[in-house]
C-alpha cells in the first residue's frame, strides 16, 4: 500500500515517511479503546469537513469565540458535542480552554474519549498537511476496520496540570512500561498516555516526519536534507502561525 | 540572509512555505513550493513537508489537552513572555 499512496507525487518520498502514512491511515480506521473503526474514519472525514464550515469561519473571525452562537455544518454522523470538539480543534485551535474543555465533559463526552477524537483530529491534519505540502489532495480515507473499542484506560494516568490525565514520567510501568522509549517525557509527549495506543502511533508518525526523540538533540548529525536550524525555524513558524503558546 | 529569514539558509522560502500551508491557499501554496524546491531542492522539499504536518497538528494537541509548559522553559522563556506580555494573553481565554 504505502508505495501507492502518493503516486502522481513528482519527487521521491522517503521510505519511512510512506511506511507511517500508510500506517496511521490503517490506525484511523481501526477501533480504537474508545471509538468503533467506523467512528473514527468519521472523525477524520469530520476533521476536513470542518475547513468548510461557515460557523467555523464566523467563530474563528469574531474578537472571542464565545461572542457568537450558530450550528456547525457537518455529516450527520457524530454527536453534535464531538463535531464541536473535532471543528473547534481544527479551525480554532488557540483560544481552546480549560473551561472550554470542561463543557465538553460536562456535555458527555469522556475525557479517554476526548483524547482518543484529538488524536484522530491530529493524525488526519498531519496527513492532509503533508499530502498539500508535497502539492497534493488529502488521501481518501481507508474502510473502517470490523471490531469493538478496546475501554482500555492506564491506570496510572492522573492529573498533574494538563486538562487531561496523563502518565507522568516514571510511572509507565505494565502494558505502559514502553511509553517513553526513546523519549525525555516532554509534556507534549505526555499529552496523549491517556490513551496510550494513540500516544504510540503519533510519535511514530512525527519520528518518521520530523526527527526521533534523541535525533532532535543531536546537533553533530544532519540525518535530513534540511538542517536543524531549518526544520525549528520552519517549526516555529508553523507554531507562530497557529498561534500555539506550548 | 535577513530578519525575515531567521537567519538560517532558505529561512525565507521556508517562512513563505509555512505561511501559504496554514493559510490554505492554493495559488499561493504553489508559488512556494516553487521557491522552496529551488532553494533546498526536492529531497529537502519532502523534509519541510513533514516537519510542517508535524508541528501544524502537534500545535493541536497542545491546545487540545492544555498541557502546562515545562519548569525549565517556564524560567528560561520569563523574560520574553513578560516582555510581550505573552501570560496576559494565555490567562485571558475564556
Amino acid at each position: 500500500m504505502s508505495t501507492d499512496l502518493y503516486p502522481e507525487a513528482k519527487t521521491p518520498i522517503r521510505d519511512d515517511i510512506l511506511q507511517h502514512h500508510a500506517r496511521a491511515l490503517q490506525h484511523i480506521a481501526a477501533p480504537g479503546a474508545w471509538f468503533s473503526g467506523t467512528e473514527r474514519v468519521a472523525i477524520a472525514a469530520e476533521t476536513r469537513l470542518a475547513l468548510e464550515c461557515p460557523f467555523c469561519q464566523t467563530r474563528k473571525d469574531a474578537l472571542s469565540p464565545n461572542a457568537v452562537s450558530g450550528d456547525h455544518t457537518h455529516g450527520g454522523v457524530l454527536s453534535e458535542t464531538l463535531v464541536e470538539v473535532i471543528h473547534r480543534i481544527t479551525t480554532d485551535p488557540a483560544r481552546l480552554s480549560r473551561s472550554w474543555y470542561e463543557g465538553i465533559l460536562a456535555a458527555g463526552l469522556a475525557d479517554a474519549a476526548y483524547v482518543e477524537a484529538v488524536s484522530v483530529v491530529i493524525h488526519t491534519i498531519s496527513l492532509d498537511t503533508f499530502a498539500r505540502g508535497i502539492g497534493l489532495a488529502p488521501r481518501p480515507l481507508p474502510k473502517a476496520t470490523d471490531g469493538a473499542p478496546s475501554g482500555y484506560r492506564p491506570a496510572s494516568a492522573r492529573h498533574t496540570g494538563a486538562y487531561v490525565p496523563v502518565i507522568p514520567p516514571g510511572d509507565e510501568f505494565g502494558d505502559e512500561a514502553d511509553i517513553y522509549d526513546g523519549m525525555i517525557g516532554a509534556n507534549v509527549q505526555q499529552a496523549l498516555t491517556l490513551v496510550p495506543d494513540e500516544q504510540r502511533s503519533w510519535f511514530k508518525l512525527v519520528s518518521a516526519q520530523y526527527l526521533a526523540s534523541a535525533q532532535m538533540r543531536d546537533f553533530d548529525q544532519e540525518p535530513r536534507a534540511i538542517t536543524h536550524a531549518q526544520m525549528e525555524f520552519l517549526a516555529g513558524r508553523i507554531s507562530a502561525l497557529n498561534q500555539c503558546l506550548y | 540572509m535577513t530578519g525575515a529569514d531567521g537567519g538560517v539558509p532558505a529561512g525565507s522560502e521556508l517562512a513563505a512555505f509555512a505561511e501559504a500551508l496554514v493559510a490554505a491557499d492554493p495559488g499561493q501554496l504553489a508559488a512556494a513550493i516553487s521557491t522552496l524546491r529551488q532553494a533546498v531542492g526536492d529531497a529537502g522539499w519532502v523534509d519541510a513537508a513533514g516537519v510542517a504536518a508535524t508541528f501544524n497538528a502537534i500545535d493541536r494537541v497542545a491546545d487540545a489537552t492544555g498541557i502546562p509548559l515545562e519548569p525549565a522553559k517556564v524560567d528560561l522563556s520569563a523574560d520574553l513572555r513578560a516582555a510581550i506580555g505573552l501570560d496576559a494573553f494565555r490567562d485571558g481565554r475564556g
